[in-house]
C-alpha cells in the first residue's frame, strides 16, 4: 500500500485525478495550506491538494514568469500548468497564505483560459465579530466560481453530508498522527506522510476505507524500539520536502512525533454543524487552534512553540523550511529565541523541492541527534 | 541616441527644500515622542489608518519609510547584517531586516532616533510580510497589536461585503483606541483630518497627472518618490495639505520656462516596481543618460491609488477609510495591476515599460516576469525586466544593470510615436 502511495504521490500527471475525470467527473486543484475542501466536495467536485511538482519536474517555463527568488512550489505548480499536466482540472483555488500563492492566482487566470481560478482571502483578524460573516461571503464568491466550473448548485444539506465525510477522514488522520506521537516506532514518518498525502488525491470515501485497512495493520505491528530522539518537525507546511529527505530525518535517529506537513487535514477536529453549514465551516477556520506561519499568531510565537513541544513530549525541534518561504523563515527566529530560553535543542535545515543531495543534511541531523543522545 | 552627458537631476527647488524640512521636522518630532502624552503608533504604508490614529493624538512611525531612508542614506546594510546575525535569513524582506536590526540596535539613525511603539497597527493590505513583521515587533515590545484584515481586491470596485467587514473592524479599532488612550472618539476631528488628507491627495494627483505632458514636466518615478513622503507619512496634517500647492506651482513654472527634468526627452517610460534605494542615484543616471523619463509609475501608488479616482471623503469617514485601505497598489490582483499599467502606457503615451523586480519583495515581484511576457507579446510594448533589491546593497550589480539598460534603450531607437495597447486590452 505504501509503495503504491509513493508511486501515486510522485507521479506529476495526477493519475487518480485523470481516473476520476475519465468517468465524467470534475476536479478542482487546491493550493496549500488550507482551503475548504468540504465545500468543493459538496458541489460534486473532487478537491485535490496541489503540492507542486516534487523532484520529478524540470523547470523550463515557469522561471520566466515568476522571477528568480521564489519558492520551488510556486514554480513547479506553474510549470505543471504550462506543460498541460494540470489539464484534468476545471478550477484552481489559491488561498492567501502568502504573497506568492496570492499572485500565482493572477498568473493562472491569464495563462489558463477556460479554467476558473479563485484567490481565497483567508482572514487574518481572528478577533473581530465581523470575520466569520466575511468568510461566509468569501465562500459564496468561491461557490459562484465553482458553479461556473461545472459544480452542482450549492445546497446546504450536501455540505452537511460532506462535512460528515471529512470529519471521518480527519478522525482517521488524527488516529494516524496520534499513533505517531504515542508509539512512534509503529510507523515511519514516510508512511504516515504518504498515507496522509493520499488524502488529498483520492476520493475521500476511498481514502477513509484505505486508512481503515491500514489501521489494523499498523496496530498489529510488533514494537521496534530504537534509541531515537522525539522530535517536532516545524516549517514544511506548504512546499513539501522530497521523500528522500523525509526518510533521512528518521534514519538519522529522530522520531518525528508531530509535524506541520499537510495541515489541511488537521485544521480543525470534528466540525459540528449548527444552523447554516457555511457559517460552521467559516467558524471552524477562524477558531482553529492551528498556529503556523501562515496564520496571524493567536498567541505569541514563543508560547506556541513551547506548548507544542510540551504536547508532543518532544526532546528537540527540527526546523525544515523551504528556500524563500518567508512566513516560515521569519517564525523560526521567534521560535528559536523561546527554545533557547528553555534550553531545548533545535536544528534548522533549508530545502528545495528538487534537492537531491543530502549529505550535508545527514551530517547535521546525525550531529543533532548525537548531541542530544549523549548530552 | 545616448545623451553625451547626464548632469545632476534638477529638483523642484522650493518644494524640495520644503520636503527636506518636513522630513527633518518629522524625525526631530519623533525623537521626543512616546509614552502617555505623545504615544507612538507603528503603521504600514499600504492601507494605513493614519487619519484615525492622528485624530487620537498619536505620532505615527512608518518603519517601511524609515527603512528606505536608511537605504538611501547608505546605512541599511549594518541593520540588515545585525538582523541576519539574529537569524533572519538572506531571503527575508529587506525592510523587515532593516527595521528589526535597527530596533535591536537601539533605533538610532542619521536622521533621528526612532522611538519604540506604544501601539502596533497592522494594516494587512497587499503584503503578507506585514503580518510576520508586526508579530515580531509585538513579541519584542509586548504592546497591543491591532490587525486590520483588508480583503484582497479582485474586482475593479470595492464589494459591499469587503466594505462591511472593514467598517466593522474600524469600529473595533476605535474602541481599542478609546480604551488605550482614555479619550473619546471625536468624529468632528476625524472629519477635519480627512479634509486635510483630501486636499493633499488632490494636489498629489495633479502632480502625477502632469506626466501626461510632452515633454513631461515631472519625473514620475525617481522624483515623485521624494514627494511621496507627505502623502504617505504626513497625510492628514496641514503641512501635507499645503505642500502640493508649492509642488504644482513649480511644475507649472517648469512648463512655462521649458525647464524639464530631462532636457531632451527621448524615451517615455512607465516604471513598475520598487526602486533600488541603496543605488538610487546611480540607477536614475542610467535612465537620464538616454534621455529616458518616467511619465507614470506604479510604486508611488503603494500608499493609495488616488490617481484612479479615490479620495478620502470627510462626509463618509469610515466608509472612505475602508475604501482607501483596499486601494494600496499591491493589494490589487494581477488582472487589475495589468490593466493599470496598460492604461498608463496608453494615457501617458509611453514608449516602453521598465520593471524593477525586488529580490526580497514577493508581493510586488512574483508575477512580474509574466507581466513582461504579456506586455511584449500581447500588447507589443517593449519591456525590460531588471532585478536587484530595495534595501540590500549587495544585490545591486551596476555593470550588469547598466549593460542591460543600455542595450534596451539602444534597441528602442529614436521613437516618436507612442505604442498604444490594442482596444479592449485588459
Amino acid at each position: 500500500m505504501v509503495q503504491l502511495a509513493r508511486e501515486v504521490v510522485l507521479d506529476p500527471t495526477y493519475p487518480t485525478v485523470r481516473a476520476w475525470t475519465r468517468r465524467g467527473r470534475r476536479a478542482v486543484g487546491c493550493f496549500p495550506v488550507y482551503t475548504p475542501q468540504e465545500l468543493v466536495h459538496a458541489m460534486g467536485l473532487l478537491p485535490v491538494s496541489l503540492h507542486g511538482g516534487g523532484e520529478n519536474v524540470e523547470i523550463s517555463h515557469a522561471d520566466a514568469a515568476l522571477g528568480s527568488f521564489l519558492c520551488s512550489i510556486s514554480k513547479s505548480t506553474l510549470e505543471l500548468a504550462l506543460t498541460a499536466r494540470l489539464a484534468p482540472f476545471r478550477a484552481f483555488i489559491f488561498p492567501y497564505i502568502c504573497d506568492v500563492s496570492r499572485n500565482l492566482e493572477g498568473i493562472f487566470s491569464r495563462l489558463m483560459p477556460g479554467t476558473e481560478t479563485h484567490m481565497l482571502h483567508l482572514p487574518q483578524n481572528f478577533r473581530s465579530e465581523a470575520t466569520v460573516p466575511f468568510l461566509v461571503a468569501e465562500y459564496r464568491r468561491l461557490i459562484a466560481k465553482l458553479e461556473r466550473a461545472g459544480g452542482e448548485p450549492y445546497r446546504p444539506e450536501r455540505l452537511e453530508a460532506s462535512v460528515r465525510l471529512f470529519n471521518l477522514q480527519r478522525e482517521r488522520i488524527g488516529e494516524l498522527t496520534a499513533t505517531k506521537r504515542d508509539e512512534p516506532d509503529k510507523l515511519t514518518l514516510t508512511e504516515s506522510y504518504l498515507l496522509r498525502r493520499l488524502g488529498g488525491l483520492l476520493p475521500r470515501e476511498v481514502h477513509v476505507e484505505l486508512l481503515d485497512r491500514m489501521r489494523s495493520q499498523i496496530e498489529d505491528r510488533p514494537p521496534r524500539r530504537k534509541d531515537a530522539i522525539r522530535t517536532l518537525l516545524v516549517g514544511p507546511f506548504c512546499e513539501q520536502p522530497t521523500l528522500d529527505l523525509i526518510d533521512l530525518i528518521e534514519q538519522a535517529g529522530c522520531y518525528i512525533v508531530d509535524d506541520e506537513l499537510l495541515q489541511v487535514h488537521r485544521w480543525y477536529g470534528q466540525l459540528e454543524v449548527e444552523g447554516d453549514p457555511l457559517v460552521s465551516l467559516a467558524r471552524a477556520y477562524v477558531q482553529s487552534p492551528v498556529d503556523i506561519g501562515v496564520r496571524a499568531a493567536p498567541s505569541s510565537k514563543g508560547e506556541a512553540i513551547l506548548r507544542r513541544v510540551n504536547d508532543a513530549r518532544a526532546q528537540g525541534v527540527i526546523f525544515l523550511t523551504a528556500k524563500f518561504c518567508e512566513p516560515a523563515l521569519e517564525d523560526v527566529v521567534l521560535y528559536r529565541k523561546a527554545l533557547d530560553r528553555q534550553k531545548i535543542p533545535y536544528l534548522h535545515l533549508e530545502f528545495e523541492e528538487r534537492s537531491t543531495s543530502f549529505e550535508q543534511s545527514r551530517l547535521q541531523l546525525e550531529t543533532f541527534v548525537e548531541s542530544i543522545l549523549f548530552d | 541616441m545616448e545623451s553625451t552627458s547626464a548632469k545632476a537631476p534638477s529638483f523642484l527647488s522650493t518644494a524640495r527644500e520644503q520636503q527636506r524640512s518636513m522630513v527633518e521636522e518629522y524625525y526631530a518630532g519623533l525623537a521626543q515622542a512616546g509614552g502617555a502624552k505623545r504615544p507612538v503608533a507603528y503603521m504600514l504604508v499600504g492601507g494605513n489608518l493614519t487619519e484615525i490614529v492622528r485624530s487620537f493624538g498619536y505620532e505615527v512611525v512608518f518603519p517601511e519609510i524609515v527603512a528606505l531612508n536608511c537605504a538611501i542614506k547608505h546605512v541599511s546594510l549594518p541593520n540588515i547584517l545585525h538582523a541576519e546575525s539574529q537569524g533572519y535569513g538572506l531571503d527575508v524582506c529587506g525592510y523587515v531586516k532593516n527595521d528589526l536590526g535597527l530596533q535591536d540596535l537601539g533605533g538610532e539613525t542619521p536622521f533621528g532616533r526612532i522611538p519604540p511603539p506604544d501601539l502596533l497597527v497592522c494594516s494587512f493590505s497587499g503584503c503578507y510580510v506585514y503580518v510576520k513583521w508586526w508579530e515580531a515587533l509585538a513579541e519584542k515590545y509586548g504592546c497591543p497589536l491591532f490587525m486590520l484584515d483588508v480583503p484582497y481586491m479582485r474586482d475593479p470596485e470595492p464589494q459591499a461585503e469587503d466594505r462591511t467587514y472593514l467598517i466593522a473592524q474600524l469600529k473595533e479599532f476605535i474602541t481599542l483606541l478609546e480604551r488605550t488612550t482614555g479619550r473619546s472618539f471625536d468624529l468632528g476631528e476625524l472629519r477635519r483630518v480627512l479634509a486635510r488628507s483630501r486636499r493633499a491627495e488632490e494636489g498629489w494627483v495633479e502632480y502625477l497627472d502632469s506626466g501626461r505632458g510632452r515633454p513631461s514636466p515631472i519625473e514620475a518615478y525617481f522624483e515623485a518618490v521624494f514627494y511621496m513622503f507627505p502623502i504617505n507619512v504626513l497625510r492628514g496634517t496641514e503641512v501635507a495639505a499645503e505642500f502640493y500647492a508649492t509642488v504644482n506651482a513649480e511644475v507649472k513654472e517648469r512648463v512655462r520656462t521649458g525647464q524639464y527634468p530631462v532636457p531632451e526627452e527621448k524615451v517615455r517610460l512607465v516604471v513598475e516596481g520598487v526602486p533600488p534605494y541603496p543605488s538610487y542615484r546611480t540607477f536614475w543616471d542610467f535612465f537620464r543618460k538616454w534621455g529616458a523619463v518616467s511619465v507614470a509609475a506604479t510604486y508611488p501608488k503603494v500608499g493609495g491609488l488616488f490617481d484612479r479616482g479615490f479620495l478620502h471623503d470627510p462626509g463618509r469617514p469610515l466608509e472612505s477609510i475602508a475604501d482607501y485601505s483596499l486601494g494600496a497598489y499591491v493589494n490589487q490582483s494581477w488582472p487589475l495591476r495589468r490593466k493599470l499599467i496598460a492604461d498608463y502606457v496608453k494615457d501617458f503615451q509611453a514608449d516602453a515599460v521598465l520593471i524593477h523586480g525586488i529580490k526580497s519583495c514577493r508581493s510586488f515581484t512574483a508575477g512580474q516576469g509574466d507581466l513582461r511576457d504579456w506586455l511584449i507579446h500581447d500588447l507589443h510594448v517593449p519591456t525590460l525586466y531588471l532585478e536587484s533589491d530595495h534595501e540590500d546593497p549587495r544585490y545591486f550589480a551596476p555593470a550588469q544593470i547598466k549593460n542591460r539598460m543600455d542595450a534596451f534603450f539602444e534597441s528602442l531607437g529614436p521613437r516618436r510615436e507612442p505604442l498604444v495597447p490594442p482596444p479592449g486590452a485588459p
